[in-house]
């Protein structure tokens, strides 16, 4: 699958390239959709990239679409308007030419797996959640796209259907909430076809089993006696229809069933977000990234103004890296970029970076969980110039050759609006 | 129009008791609650069964109550209990002189308690400072007050007695001296009813001032909130108070699957309306770390706090709240006030709440020429489903979720809740997600409903479909609302893994959801 | 705080955000375990000291740490899930089996030697293996190592006496690695002051013969004026007292750990270990050893576990205290010396301390001195192309891919490198009956990634993986040491 060949590449001057081997132009800090773009871009830009993580990144938290802005229309126009109100903004930061080349970069990786992403950003779409709310995003898998709003509202009969075993998603509650939004959606439980698994249906083990004919062959049977019974035109399953081979298993879904499937994205494991981190993973290893899971960026040491080496945690001692560039993507608090000391201040995790937050501490948390905007807090991050190099609280860049991307960034809560990965791809595209 | 002998008001530890012993002796009682059962202090206290060693010095009478009760208790509600056992430990901040004085006060009020070599006590809990200087081992232990609770009720209603929760109490009725009946109203129907009796019991504990006030009786029952926080994991398996005068955050308790620490005592004004201030949350912590060395930099979990019902006697109007007596008071309004038919019952605590069902019943079986004597200190309580035998212990749920080999079938996976215990649940007649919460801990463990509550809510959905229900309860505002009251413990203590944690959860009820955007029909 | 925080206050980081159980290469095939955040941070909130261990299933851990390696927030799953396994153990002793395979050591010993052949033919026979399989439960399919006639410490010792080694083999080639060796001059100055250190200890050394004292099988009695304590890592580069082939007329020393299986079934491991490093200059010693204690670990005997490791700690303390480097070609020993013992035992005094940070990785050192530009290379090409499985456990070493990295320097020769998170053996968890069909069917992703390579032979460090891949896929497999001995051309076989 990821078969890559790191040695050997011919060359007149073998022994430069090997010492090279252990040197980096660029390391990359944090193995999200930020991380991941920018790790691709500086390897297709010809630098030899290292991409250093804790773990895996945050896509699998996240729907697997590519929310750009929570924009009613045209989220392109949406960022415009947005970065001209806010120009500290990160998509303020980078400009358009910047959320192009991510996007870009994405399709394209997405593509080379067989997984498609459609849509535009100059389109808001909305699709079904796993409660039946209807969530807008821009960029969508070719494995949703038939769950769109306005599909659904021009199309006929819906079929909400799912496991009992997985206990993630519940047909339903899906339906019912769809009805009162409008549409015609009813809701049915499969039998769970024989396989030697009798219980844990995660849902990576169910996309496992979706990948083995026989398995998505009996479900294709179910599906089709209830379009057969019930006339439904379209039928929404939990996004699970697969890990490698999503697309081949919604259109043999689709064949038997004669109804047009499409995917709705379960709390996490999201099945889909780990598609986009896997075609990303695969991309960057094929451009010659190397990726090192499991090791924590513990500290950093440069000179004037220049990062030269970082440490990570490792088993018994550290281990000391370099490189000319870094890109520090080490996600907001939720990727653990960012962290609240008990009771106290906000600290950048990896290199003890300013953390710049927007309000005073007894600010931070609005007393209502779902306030418009969200908390303060979240739109903590680092502050920078607009070449993404952080800055200290007294405005002065603080490494010339660190770039911050993704959620880690200040003024911004990608979550509340609705552009967490439109951020990351954008950022993490950006050239130094 | 209902007759029963007793209304009485308020369903906590008190009022159930009161039921139960009334019932027992073969009264016709009815209890009336606003809310679910426990949903007051009972359910929000930091679930530590005394024995007494907290009070020897301050409060002898209750230290001695204690005592007595916790002996009780272990025989008649196993079930609810977990025998850790428990320690007074002397830090450097305490003075090394209390500690014979603490031993001496024990042995005269009754509290058995026998000193512990450091050593020993380092190896039960190797976490505890090092720097202790004396310890002493006495028999506190934890205690379920939900699942008591339960037990109570079941107790009672088996014994005849009616249960009314989510019952709002109009009004007492007075005829001329007496207190008649009351009104209430049904608050999921909307029905309003009236229940005549020969005495109203009141038994609302921190809201006993506003009944009485009903009544026409003035009572001064000071709500006392106690702030505590529950930390992600049982960093200790022992009771651990400091040798002490009894003060603020001296205690930590190992309950269920995590450790309290306890609590604060500041004077409220209103028992339905309080903050939690972040310098309780930081006073507490401290004091953690004086028992606990890096005890703040365990996760917490959430905060929250309870308002204990100090009776201030009239002639003592102004006592500090710590000086208030902890031992109940039983108020005949018709001595104190010329009020017939009207008895109210407050102070106390949860450990002693069967010997003041005794006393109220006592007082009020005596009052209508009932002879039967109290039976409640030997009648073993019936267990809700039928999980466990003899003490609660911490392996036990894990152990059954083995056994079933059910874990891909948990709903609540911090606290192991499985899709037939809130199946069950649901059939029991438990509709709402913050009883489900309350009877199975659903919601409680580490991500706080991040993951159970949209399961938990969508099984409330199905039930409620495929079941006739008289008043279904929207499950998307029931999820909000559950969020949202979780928000309101998380708030005071979010820092480090517990934000991140409510940041994931953000993430997946507004990215990944979208409860935010239903309707809310 | 001297302590590190207690093992289960890592249990606070779980935010219960399931990446973990979707990378979990067992949970992936088995109903048998509900995964690593179920069995760890999830189920260690309802176990307590004393009482009855609730549940069994995390003995279905492999104990791979793959969880340990995705989880974005640093939850210590692994070692939760091996405490998890011991508190059974305590409560209810080892099983026979399982007290039997963990003991790697005594089966060496009792295999390997001159009654080698007859033992690997009764353990062949198809009775021994059925009555293994019911009786004792160890699986008849299970791959089982070929004990050696000659066992790699009698090699060792019959190479002092005869007071030869590879060392004539390597001066050969020095001529050809002074270039290379300008290119390590920047880094000498830094490295001084390490060498200062060592002086002492390198006078007492014998110059001409590697192994040709005795005395150097056994501790030197000095100690040293002053041992630095490696609780903070060193964030330079020093191989503490030793220094590189070229820089000194004094062979520098280096212990080499072998752990039990190059000493009775692989000793031609060792025996390439020895010859690369004495290529580089190393005065390489093999002290007295035993097992390093991981099979008791992970079949939750922390009593013997323990035992083996204070054991270890006290043959190699004499030379860490000199600021010798241990290194060792087991990706597992070394990472239990280096981190398993103390974390997962508990284990922190000083000394333990020291050994760890003093224990390397054989290709960790080798790639720390490319890094110092002291590797040599004079590699002959190797026109090939391998596919290489880095064990998980070595991955636990949290060190990226050494492997990779000096391999690459061969001219000529391509890896490619295996997707899959673990072969399925993870050391004696599957040749138990009850769990040979889970290890298999976890390694089925590196087997089919093996079998398509095409290729007659595959690289791994850990010597039950490669047991693992051999016996799964019938590709011959080698650790990438020998591969290495072979592009100095060395001729390393001494048996």
């Amino acid at each position: 699958m990821f078969r890559c060949f790191l040695a050997g590449r011919p060359t007149k001057n073998r022994a430069k390239i090997a010492q090279k081997n252990m040197e980096y132009d660029t390391i990359v800090i944090g193995a999200g959709l930020a991380g991941l773009t920018a790790a691709n871009a500086r390897a297709a830009r010809g630098e030899r990239v290292l991409l250093l993580a804790k773990g895996h990144g945050a896509c699998q938290w996240a729907s697997g679409c590519v929310d750009l802005l929570d924009a009613p229309e045209h989220p392109l126009a949406a960022i415009a308007q947005l970065a001209a109100k806010h120009p500290l903004h990160p998509y303020a930061r980078v400009g358009p030419a910047a959320l192009h080349g991510g996007l870009k970069l994405l399709q394209s990786a997405c593509s080379k797996m067989g997984y498609p992403l459609v849509g535009s950003p100059t389109q808001t779409l909305r699709l079904p959640t796993a409660l039946g709310a209807l969530r807008p995003t821009s960029l969508v898998p070719l494995t949703m796209v038939a769950g769109e709003a306005r599909q659904l509202a021009a199309g006929g009969p819906l079929l909400i259907a799912g496991f009992r075993a997985l206990r993630d998603f519940f047909p339903p509650l899906i339906a019912a909430n769809l009805r009162t939004q409008g549409f015609p959606a009813t809701s049915c439980y499969l039998t769970m076809p024989n396989s030697e698994r009798q219980r844990d249906f995660t849902p990576m083990n169910l996309a496992h089993l979706f990948e083995r004919p026989a398995f998505r062959e009996n479900v294709a049977q179910q599906l089709r006696a209830h379009v057969r019974q019930g006339g439904y035109t379209r039928i929404g399953l939990p996004a699970v229809l697969g890990l490698h081979h999503a697309v081949t298993v919604v259109q043999a879904l689709q064949q038997t069933s004669n109804a047009l499937i499409f995917e709705i994205p379960t709390p996490p494991t999201s099945i889909p977000g780990m598609r986009l981190a896997h075609a990303l993973e695969q991309a960057a290893r094929q451009a010659g990234v190397h990726i090192q899971l499991g090791s924590w960026v513990v500290r950093g040491s440069g000179s004037q103004k220049r990062l030269e080496t970082i440490y990570s945690a490792a088993a018994a001692r550290e281990q000391r890296h370099h490189a000319q560039h870094w890109v520090l993507a080490t996600g907001g608090i939720l990727g653990g970029g960012i962290r609240r000391e008990p009771q106290g201040a906000l600290r950048e995790t990896a290199l003890g970076l300013p953390v710049h937050s927007p309000s005073q501490a007894n600010e931070w948390f609005h007393p209502h969980l779902f306030a418009p905007g969200g908390h303060p807090i979240f739109q903590a991050g680092i502050a920078t110039d607009q070449h993404l190099r952080p800055l200290d609280a007294a405005g002065q860049i603080m490494y010339t050759n660190v770039m911050i991307v993704g959620s880690a960034l200040a003024h911004c809560d990608p979550l509340r609006e609705g552009c967490r990965e439109g951020i990351a791809v954008a950022t993490g595209y950006k050239e130094s | 129009m209902t007759n029963y002998d007793i209304a009485i008001i308020g369903g906590g530890a008190t009022g159930l008791g009161c039921a139960f012993d009334l019932a027992l002796r073969g009264l016709r009682c009815v209890l009336v609650e606003k809310g679910d059962l426990a949903s007051g202090t009972t359910g929000r206290y930091h679930g530590l069964l005394h024995s007494g060693g907290r009070y020897v010095t301050k409060d002898p009478q209750s230290a001695t109550e204690c005592a007595r009760e916790n002996t009780i208790l272990r025989r008649i509600m196993p079930h609810c209990l977990e025998a850790t056992g428990g320690f007074f430990v002397i830090t450097p901040w305490d003075d090394p002189l209390y500690g014979d004085q603490f031993v001496a006060n024990c042995h005269k009020t009754g509290v058995p308690v026998q000193e512990l070599a450091l050593a020993t006590m380092l190896r039960r809990e190797p976490l505890l400072n090092p720097r202790i200087t004396r310890a002493f081992e006495v028999l506190d232990g934890s205690a379920d007050s939900f699942l008591a609770s339960q037990s109570l009720a079941l107790a009672a209603k088996a014994c005849g007695a009616q249960i009314l929760t989510y019952h709002h109490l109009d009004a007492l009725v007075r005829d001329g001296d007496r207190v008649v009946g009351a009104l209430v109203t049904d608050l999921r129907s909307g029905t309003q009813q009236r229940i005549t009796c020969a005495y109203v019991l009141n038994a609302s504990g921190a809201w006993a001032g506003q009944v009485a006030a009903m009544a026409g009786v003035k009572l001064s029952v000071v709500p006392g909130k106690g702030t505590m926080v529950a930390m992600n994991q049982r960093m200790v398996n022992t009771v651990i108070n400091r040798c002490k005068l009894p003060a603020d955050g001296d205690i930590i308790v190992p309950i269920h699957s995590v450790a309290v620490i306890g609590t604060t005592d500041v004077q409220v004004t209103d028992p339905d309306n309080y903050p939690i201030e972040a310098h309780e949350i930081a006073f507490m912590l401290a004091e953690g770390e004086k028992l606990i060395p890096g005890f703040s930099h365990y996760r917490a979990l959430r905060a929250w706090a309870g308002v204990r019902p100090l009776y201030q006697d009239r002639d003592t109007p102004s006592a500090a709240e710590r000086d208030i007596s902890r031992t109940f008071k039983l108020l005949d309004h018709a001595a104190r006030d010329g009020v017939e038919g009207f008895i109210s019952i407050v102070g106390g605590k949860w450990t002693t709440c069967r010997l003041m069902a005794e006393a109220a019943a006592n007082l009020i079986a005596q009052r209508m020429g009932n002879t039967q004597p109290c039976r409640t200190a030997s009648e073993i309580l019936p267990r809700p489903g039928a999980e466990g035998h003899g003490f609660y212990y911490l392996g036990q749920h894990l152990a059954a979720v083995e056994a079933q080999q059910a874990a891909g079938d948990l709903i609540c996976e911090c606290e192991l809740v499985t899709r037939e215990r809130v199946e069950a649940a649901l059939a029991d007649g438990i509709t709402t997600l913050d009883d489900i919460r309350r009877t199975l801990r659903v919601g409680m463990g580490p991500c706080q409903g991040g993951w159970c509550i949209y399961r938990t809510a969508a099984l409330l959905h199905e039930y409620q479909a495929q079941h006739a229900t008289s008043h279904p309860i929207n499950p998307n505002q029931a999820l909000r609302d559950f969020l949202q009251a979780r928000w309101k413990g998380l708030r005071p203590v979010l820092w480090g893994d517990q934000l991140r944690q409510a940041r994931l959860d953000e993430q997946i009820y507004v990215g990944l959801l979208g409860v935010d955007r239903l309707p809310d029909v | 705080m001297n302590h590190p925080p207690p093992l289960n206050q890592g249990l606070d980081q779980c935010i219960k955000c399931n990446i973990c159980t979707s990378a979990c290469p067992v949970a992936a095939v088995s109903d048998r375990f509900p995964g690593p955040k179920y069995v760890g941070p999830q189920a260690q909130r309802f176990r307590r000291e004393g009482q009855p261990v609730p549940d069994d299933s995390v003995d279905y851990c492999s104990g791979c740490r793959v969880c340990n390696e995705v989880c974005p927030t640093g939850v210590p799953i692994a070692q939760l899930n091996a405490r998890a396994r011991a508190q059974i153990v305590a409560e209810r002793g080892v099983p026979l089996r399982n007290w039997l395979i963990a003991r790697t050591d005594m089966i060496g010993r009792l295999s390997a030697g001159p009654q080698a052949p007859l033992v690997n033919f009764v353990l062949r026979l198809a009775p021994t293996r059925w009555l293994a399989h019911y009786i004792l439960g160890i699986h008849r399919h299970a791959p089982l190592p070929l004990a050696r006639r000659h066992t790699f410490r009698a090699w060792v010792a019959e190479r002092r006496v005869q007071g030869t080694g590879n060392r004539e083999q390597g001066t050969g080639n020095r001529e050809q690695g002074t270039e290379n060796r300008e290119q390590g001059t920047e880094n000498r100055e830094q490295r001084t002051e390490n060498r200062e250190q060592g002086t002492e200890n390198r006078e007492q050394g014998t110059e001409k013969s590697v192994l040709s004292s005795p005395s150097r099988l056994t501790p030197p009695t000095s100690t040293p004026p002053t041992s630095t304590p490696p609780t903070s890592t060193p964030p330079t580069f020093s191989p503490h007292a030793s220094s590189p082939h070229a820089s000194s007329p004094h062979a520098s020393p280096i212990v080499y750990f072998h752990g039990c299986a190059t000493q009775a079934y692989e000793p031609h491991v060792g025996q390439a270990a020895l010859a690369v490093l004495e290529h580089h200059g190393y005065e390489v010693l093999v002290p007295p050893q035993n097992c390093c204690g991981l099979p008791l670990i992970s079949n939750g005997d922390f009593v013997a576990a323990r035992r083996a490791h204070l054991t270890n700690v006290r043959h190699l303390l004499a030379y860490v205290r000199q600021g010798i480097p241990v290194v060792g070609t087991s990706t597992s020993c070394t990472l239990t010396l280096k981190e398993e013992a103390p974390e997962i035992l508990g284990l922190h005094s000083a000394d333990v301390q020291l050994l760890a940070a003093h224990t390397y990785d054989l290709f960790e050192f080798l790639r720390l001195l490319a890094e110092a530009g002291q590797l040599r290379r004079d590699f002959r090409p190797m026109a090939r192309q391998l596919p290489y499985h880095i064990p998980c456990q070595y991955r636990a070493h949290r060190i990226g891919q050494p492997v990779v990295d000096v391999l690459s320097l061969i001219p000529g020769l391509q890896l490619s490198l295996s997707p899959a998170a673990c072969c399925g053996i993870a050391g004696t968890y599957g040749i138990k009956r009850e769990k040979y069909a889970i290890a298999m069917a976890v390694g089925q992703p590196l087997f089919n990634f093996i079998r398509q390579s095409g290729s007659d032979l595959a690289l791994c460090d850990s010597e039950t993986c490669r047991w693992q891949i051999s016996h799964a896929t019938g590709v011959a497999t080698k650790h990438p040491i020998e591969l290495l001995a072979e592009a100095y051309n060395l001729s390393y076989y001494q048996s």
